[in-house]
């Protein structure tokens, strides 16, 4: 369910907000109906903000057939947009991962 | 436990956040950069036709425009009035191009480093230096005390400014994601920074510091003999040779014989770094351009056919963005220059016209005199004067501001100097992008023109970089102007450091404005330009001692001399020509030296490549690379030791002379090298430069191979604006051509616009430029247009005369509601 609502929510405030958002949903949701464990809470945040940042790049890069994801890869050093797109889900990943963890765990105490 | 993880995570995912909304080094901030919903993918556009018609709301225009797009992405604007088209140029081409205009802007403002830090600095230095912001606002009172120019520029800013505050952060052109910073409001300034910059380009040099040092090392008679004022072994003037001058001539002014010229040479070495702006150079050669027109005799539609491929640096986005204008005043189609509204080359119903440079000489140095180490006062005319200094602030992103203090006096900014004294700077530059004018009324009154008189009394008000207007129009005329604000000059005026104290060194005021050279109808049928010689010897007013070399020229006179029943095709083709004029000039003469001596297999298997060559620069050619590395060797090889000093730099002297000398004067004493105790000759410099030839092409593209085909040696390269960028670059691409050639395409420069135009009842005209219509390298108007262009194929341009047209090639649109 958490999963659901940070994907949900998220996508709707980094669509009209700052990109850090995406850091600030998993926050608030896992604040706000903590998980079992802390693992589940980072895990939670993290394949949340990754579907998302997965899932829009990935549509971005196939319906502009990387026109501009490939080149930027190559100023990145990497081999090819869809590299890159590993990378952003991973960032997003994490964004979302420690930020999903810090709000169960910062619910646990106060 | 829990207390301690929690204290751990928050501080680690705060510190994370931290880290990738700041930027690191080079790299942008990559939060906002990699998220997709702000980040660098929401610059990937659809790959495919935008059939989209969207209407738009706009606060600020009189009256609704509409706007068509073609299927290569050009917009087709139909408004009501300037103001409303103006605003709609300026809002369609910072919707292409913006960050292209903003750092055009800023580099011809010198305010580069504030997005780009230190690295720029200089250059930024450079400009300020230069007086670039001193043309710009004295230019800037004058077009807006005119109504005309008036509008376009603030319907222009309007139109800019409208596309640029609907962006969101996550809509910025992608370079801005890359280096972090966001477009700032367009002033009507910046059209003026642009025209600067064109100034620049074209006319924002000159080599008087060093044939100074010739003159002082070699004496007078050296100069008359290597550096004469007009070509001495080939020339084919623009204005044709014989052409009368029907008009009532100026006093030409004199030279004062008692003018004292100091001795000592000039070093332009930076001995204090920061004060010199050794803006002394050649203008590399491919900035320059072609243009023509065949009568109607000539033509087999029966009316004329003009030409312009203007050579300018090849870079991504283009130089050039196409459009066409329509107002129930105008209707025009052709290039404009984003951050400039109007069209600069192109047609209209009844006529077409095309801009090549002119070689003026409107860039001199002056020495000054001044009164004591504050350069509060010069001497000129007998007295001291006041200096005016105008403070430059260059900011620079991550550093304190660099404050300079610029001394200008009467001549100009005194920035650059010639190392007598205490290597203050003590040279004054007097430049024609100082002058005040309205350049942009010209292009304006040309895009309303009807017949040959209008385009004549257009051109009178343009003041610089001087060009060559081709004109041909429907009523069968075509005509040529060297046109421009030319100063009225003695001769050889400013071909050598000039004196900053003596009256009569200043510019004596200004060739009238119809005495410029012109050619209307002559009896050739054909009308051109290659930048070569404005005029042959008897125009009786100095524009320069020293044209673009002649090769363009003589090559296009020939062929145009001999075309009959040409149509559009036949001028493409002429524009693609690789006719080496310069190796059927020399390499014969080089090639009989050659079989006079012992040569190694090597050699031998080299010169047989040579012999059989039809002397065309084909991309595939191995001769034109032997020969285009050898003739530059030899070159040098030949003037070097006498005329290249690290310490006292010396023109060379041209290619002209240096073909006359080998041709008919082989044993000049300048063949010899000075710095070998062997007495060397003309066959030993061609022999040792062939076989430095050959070791130079071993040396990077091995044994002789498919691999020293023209375009692999040659590697022509169009790079994107930021010249790092290299992703944003064009693929590899395979052309011919090459500097002096008409089809003239050299490694970094070529033709960034190539235009032909059928007059008639209803134009028919075709264009291309090497990139497309977008600066995003996402979009699929990127590099739409690059295949055709290096194929040297045009699109036929659609010519719209009503926004109700139906066009096959119409794909998408906008109309623009009035709130």
């Amino acid at each position: 369910m958490n999963l659901i609502i940070i994907i949900i929510v998220a996508a709707i405030c980094q669509y009209f907000g700052p990109w850090w958002t995406a850091a600030l949903i998993p926050f608030i949701t896992l604040a706000w109906q903590p998980t079992a464990t802390s693992f589940k809470a980072f895990a939670t945040g993290f394949v949340a903000i990754a579907i998302l940042w997965f899932g829009y790049g990935l549509y971005l890069h196939t319906s502009s057939e990387g026109a501009m994801s490939n080149r930027i890869a190559q100023i990145f050093s990497l081999p090819n947009g869809f590299l890159l797109l590993a990378v952003t889900t991973l960032v997003g990943g994490l964004v979302g991962g420690f930020a999903g963890l810090s709000g169960h765990l910062a619910r646990k105490i106060w | 436990m829990k207390i301690f993880k929690a204290i751990l995570s928050v501080p680690i995912t705060a510190g994370l956040i931290y880290a990738l909304s700041r930027p690191w080094g080079p790299a942008p901030a990559l939060g906002p950069f990699l998220s997709p919903f702000s980040g660098f993918w929401q610059n990937g556009e659809k790959q495919e036709v935008n059939h989209e018609e969207i209407v738009l709301k706009a606060d600020a225009l009189h009256d609704d425009v509409i706007v068509r797009f073609d299927d290569t992405g050009v917009p087709h604007i139909f408004a009501k009035n300037d103001f409303d088209l103006f605003y709609t140029q300026g809002y369609l081409t910072a919707k292409d191009r913006l960050w292209q205009m903003d750092l055009q802007t800023r580099a011809a403002a010198g305010r580069l480093s504030e997005i780009l830090g230190p690295a720029t600095l200089e250059m930024d230095q450079r400009s300020r230096r230069l007086g670039m912001g001193y043309g710009a606002e004295a230019n800037l009172k004058v077009a807006m005390s005119e109504a005309r120019s008036k509008t376009a520029l603030e319907g222009y800013s309007a139109g800019v400014n409208a596309y640029i505050d609907q962006l969101k952060p996550k809509d910025y052109p992608v370079e801005y994601k890359l280096l972090g910073y966001a477009p700032e409001p367009w002033k009507p300034i910046n059209t003026m920074y642009m025209l600067e910059q064109m100034t620049l380009t074209l006319a924002g040099r000159a080599n008087d510091l060093r044939i100074t040092n010739v003159l002082k090392k070699y004496g007078k008679g050296v100069i008359a003999d290597l550096f004469p004022d007009y070509p001495i072994f080939q020339e084919s003037p623009i204005i044709p040779a014989g052409t009368t001058w029907d008009f009532q001539r100026l006093p030409i002014p004199v030279e004062n014989p008692l003018k004292q010229t100091d001795s000592a040479p000039i070093v332009s070495q930076p001995v204090t770094a920061g004060v010199i702006m050794p803006r002394d150079e050649n203008k590399p050669e491919g900035i320059g351009s072609n243009n023509w027109a065949i009568s109607a005799e000539k033509s087999i539609t029966g009316y004329p056919i003009l030409a312009n491929d203007p050579h300018l640096e090849l870079t991504l986005p283009s130089i050039w963005y196409q459009v066409q204008l329509h107002t129930p005043e105008m209707n025009v189609y052709g290039v404009s220059l984003p951050g400039i509204p109007s069209v600069i080359i192109g047609f209209n119903k009844n006529l077409a016209w095309g801009v090549t440079n002119v070689d003026a000489d409107v860039f001199d140095l002056y020495k000054i005199k001044f009164k004591d180490s504050t350069r509060s006062q010069y001497w000129h005319d007998n007295q001291w004067k006041a200096t005016s200094r105008r403070e430059e602030i260059v900011y620079v992103k991550g550093l304190e501001p660099v404050k300079e203090q610029i001394v200008y006096t009467h001549h100009g900014p005194v920035t650059e100097t010639d190392e007598s004294g205490e290597h203050a700077p003590n040279l004054a530059i007097k430049w024609i992008g100082h002058e005040p004018g309205n350049s942009f009324l010209t292009f304006y009154e040309l895009n309303k023109a009807n017949n040959y008189d209008d385009y004549r009394a257009a051109l009178k008000k343009y003041v610089g970089p001087a060009q060559n207007f081709v004109f041909a129009d429907n009523g069968k005329n075509i005509a040529l102007t060297v046109n421009g604000k030319l100063p009225l000059k003695y001769k050889d005026q400013g071909k050598f450091l000039l004196d900053g104290t003596d009256t009569s060194d200043d510019w004596q005021g200004w060739i009238p404005a119809e005495q410029n050279p012109f050619v209307k109808n002559p009896e050739r049928g054909f009308v051109s330009s290659a930048n070569q010689s404005s005029t042959d010897p008897t125009y009786p007013y100095y524009i320069n001692w020293i044209f673009a070399p002649s090769e363009r020229g003589v090559r296009i006179n020939e062929r145009l001399a001999a075309m009959k029943g040409a149509n559009a095709d036949s001028l493409r083709t002429l524009q693609n020509d690789n006719f080496n004029v310069l190796a059927r000039n020399v390499l014969p003469r080089l090639l009989s030296v050659l079989d006079g001596s012992p040569l190694s297999p090597a050699q031998k298997a080299a010169k047989t490549n040579l012999d059989k060559w039809n002397y065309v620069n084909n991309p595939e050619s191995i001769p034109a690379s032997i020969f285009e590395t050898w003739f530059p060797l030899l070159q040098s090889f030949i003037w070097d030791d006498e005329f290249s000093s690290d310490k006292i730099p010396m023109k060379q002297p041209s290619r002209d002379r240096t073909i006359y000398m080998l041709l008919n004067q082989p044993n000049e004493k300048w063949f010899d090298n000075i710095n070998t105790s062997k007495k060397e000759t003309m066959p030993d410099i061609v022999l040792s430069s062939f076989q430095a030839t050959l070791d130079t092409l071993q040396k990077y593209h091995g044994e002789m191979s498919p691999k020293w085909s023209w375009s692999d040696v040659k590697n022509t390269e169009i790079r994107h604006l930021s010249r790092s960028l290299k992703p944003f670059n064009a693929p590899a691409i395979k052309v011919g051509g090459g500097s002096g050639i008409v089809n003239a395409i050299t490694k970094r420069n070529g033709p960034s616009w190539r235009m032909v135009v059928e007059l008639g009842p209803n134009p028919k005209a075709y264009g291309i430029y090497p990139g497309g219509q977008s600066g995003n390298p996402g979009s699929p108007y990127y590099l739409n247009m690059l295949k055709k262009w290096e194929n040297g194929e045009l699109n036929e341009l659609v010519f719209l005369s009503s926004p109700d047209q139906t066009h096959p090639r119409l794909t998408s649109g906008i109309t623009f509601k009035k709130k």
